[in-house]
């Protein structure tokens, strides 16, 4: 270390970094631990994906090859998962941005005891799952719950129907009670960025006469697209993973209204005992959950590239 | 201050209404008196002479141990999360090793995977290390989950240390490690209680894994508990309902206070990867 402290001492530090085993130390364990807990398992679901193994007897189970994968393109119960899957993902994310987004402009704005109104709109965020599925599972109730009590009163149906119960509208009541947990991430999510939005030229575009409408798409829209698109990625992992929700209010039921991936995945394993084809769903889902992945880069590199050409 | 628009006004009002009622609305049941719940009118207040339904939710049921196990496992899953976490973080942000795109690649792509979607082979590793039916199972696959995340967070933040700073402490003589602790660490303090609170949120809320591999009533955790009380007619529905916001308030609160820390960290570090 005889070269004079110089600008570039950092990142020629770095490159002449003595010790090749060192950050295999530091990532060891963590790497142990993932391989037991995470990877060792994703490829156990692997190999029972191409067996037929029962819960009742898990230590003896036959190799089928792709049978468990046939089967299931053929299956009209997973064809429906799939379409319940796609749906609920799709409101989740598209709900859940646009509701988020609205909260965040109406608290973006400033006024009187906004810190509080910032604080309130995260709520249903930090509750835990298990309790807004009580919370809404007895709002649904078909007698006394809020929803048919409301329902009742202002005249749209007779009362005595449970949502949860209705093959149309489970999924939808479902749907609810998720948006109302989510929405207030994309909230703050989509407020931080808001930040960003340069005042100077908003204010520009008033004087110049824009509408509200206008200036949002002009000056808003494209400092935030980024973190939307982010948003949309996370949300629709997390959508495609949720379990929680959906199991305690409806455990994917009525016909399978709410039935999504996850759900069909943990039935399969637990009602229906049949270890091999549920491996085979979360095989698919865990795709599709990299394939949305995979194009999300794709395109948040290609409209990087884009803007950065103007 | 801006001037007071009352359509604004309002819009804000009926955003934070929807958001806090169904809280409200879990307490206003748990205040209210039995027959009151069936009436033909649902009643909008609580009735603050309901309040013993507290001490029967507290005493009556299993709340207690429920809640206690609960505590062990947010902590033991934030702790374990954190120690695993922060020394491959540094080696994300500041060495150079081969594997290390792959090492990023995988801790990414844990996020994808479904916890339901384990439950099957953990349960199968659980039964052979005899982690059935403990808070450290819990913990173990917990963590699993949270560690990836807390390594991306935690590499934001360094990414953000300067340099400079590192190379006076090992002109001083100080090995790598003791670099990370003594110097890192405390420069991403809010980074890492903002990680923390996220494994926190995680080990507290999670219900798939305590469901499936704890049959023993002594070490259920409070999700696993509230959760069997859904759908069950025994347990009056106003007990219920305050156990269930017993659960949910101090989270709720401890949320308030932190989230300042954690929507910056969710947004520096953890969402770049």
């Amino acid at each position: 270390m005889t070269r004079p402290p110089s600008h570039d001492t950092a990142i020629a530090a770095r490159k002449t970094d003595p010790s090749r085993w060192l950050p295999m130390v530091f990532i060891a364990p963590v790497t142990l631990y993932l391989l037991a807990f995470q990877f060792y398992p994703l490829v156990q679901q692997f190999f029972l994906s191409v067996t037929s193994t029962s819960l009742l007897n898990p230590g003896s189970s036959t190799f089928v090859g792709a049978d468990n994968y046939r089967e299931l393109l053929t299956d009209p119960e997973f064809a429906q998962s799939l379409r319940v899957t796609v749906v609920y993902t799709v409101v989740c994310v598209v709900g859940s941005i646009f509701l988020g987004l609205m909260a965040a402009l109406l608290l973006d704005r400033p006024f009187r005891g906004r810190g509080l109104a910032r604080a309130l709109v995260t709520v249903p965020w930090a509750a835990p799952p298990v309790a807004a599925a009580l919370i809404f599972t007895w709002m649904y109730n078909a007698q006394y719950g809020l929803f048919s009590r409301l329902s009742q009163f202002l005249g749209f149906s007779a009362g005595g129907v449970n949502w949860l119960d209705e093959p149309s509208m489970a999924l939808p009541a479902i749907l609810i009670t998720t948006l109302w947990q989510i929405f207030p991430f994309s909230a703050v999510v989509i407020l931080a960025a808001l930040q960003g939005v340069p005042s100077e030229l908003r204010e520009a575009a008033v004087i110049d006469g824009a509408d509200r409408f206008s200036v949002f798409k002009a000056v808003v829209w494209p400092t935030i697209r980024p973190t939307v698109t982010l948003l949309t990625l996370l949300i629709t992992v997390w959508s495609l993973r949720r379990f929680d929700v959906i199991w305690l209010m409806t455990q994917g039921g009525p016909l399978g209204e709410t039935n999504t991936l996850v759900i069909d995945l943990y039935r399969r394993a637990f009602v229906y005992l049949d270890l091999g084809k549920a491996a085979a769903v979360g095989v698919i889902g865990l795709v599709i959950a990299v394939l949305v992945t995979v194009i999300y880069f794709w395109v948040s590199q290609r409209t990087e590239a884009a803007t950065g050409k103007r | 201050m801006a001037r007071f628009h009352p359509f604004h006004a309002a819009a804000v009002l009926a955003v934070l209404g929807v958001a806090v009622f169904p809280l409200y609305w879990m307490f206003v049941t748990s205040l209210t008196p039995s027959d009151q719940l069936f009436a033909d009118r649902p009643q909008l207040l609580p009735s603050l002479a309901q309040l013993p339904t507290y001490i029967e939710a507290w005493s009556g049921t299993s709340l207690r141990h429920w809640l206690f196990n609960s505590i062990i496992v947010a902590v033991g899953t934030t702790a374990l999360s954190i120690v695993l976490a922060i020394l491959p973080a540094y080696a994300l942000s500041r060495m150079d090793f081969r594997g290390k795109l792959l090492f990023g690649f995988a801790l990414f792509l844990t996020q994808m995977l479904p916890e339901a979607m384990l439950v099957v082979p953990l349960y199968d590793i659980f039964t052979k290390l005899s982690l059935l039916n403990t808070l450290l199972g819990l913990i173990l696959a917990n963590a699993a989950f949270t560690v990836p995340v807390v390594t991306w967070i935690l590499k934001g933040a360094i990414d953000a240390v300067p340099y400079e700073i590192e190379e006076a402490a090992r002109i001083d003589g100080c090995s790598r490690i003791g670099i990370v602790l003594a110097v890192v660490v405390p420069l991403i303090a809010p980074t890492l209680a903002a990680a923390a609170v996220i494994a926190f949120f995680h080990g507290w809320n999670e219900y798939v894994f305590a469901q499936t591999f704890i049959s023993d009533d002594q070490w259920r955790t409070a999700s696993v508990g509230l959760a069997s009380f859904i759908g069950e007619l025994s347990t009056p529905v106003h007990t219920v309902m305050a156990v269930g916001f017993i659960y949910t308030v101090p989270a709720v609160v401890f949320y308030l206070f932190v989230q300042r820390y954690v929507v910056a960290g969710m947004t520096s570090g953890g969402v770049k990867g």
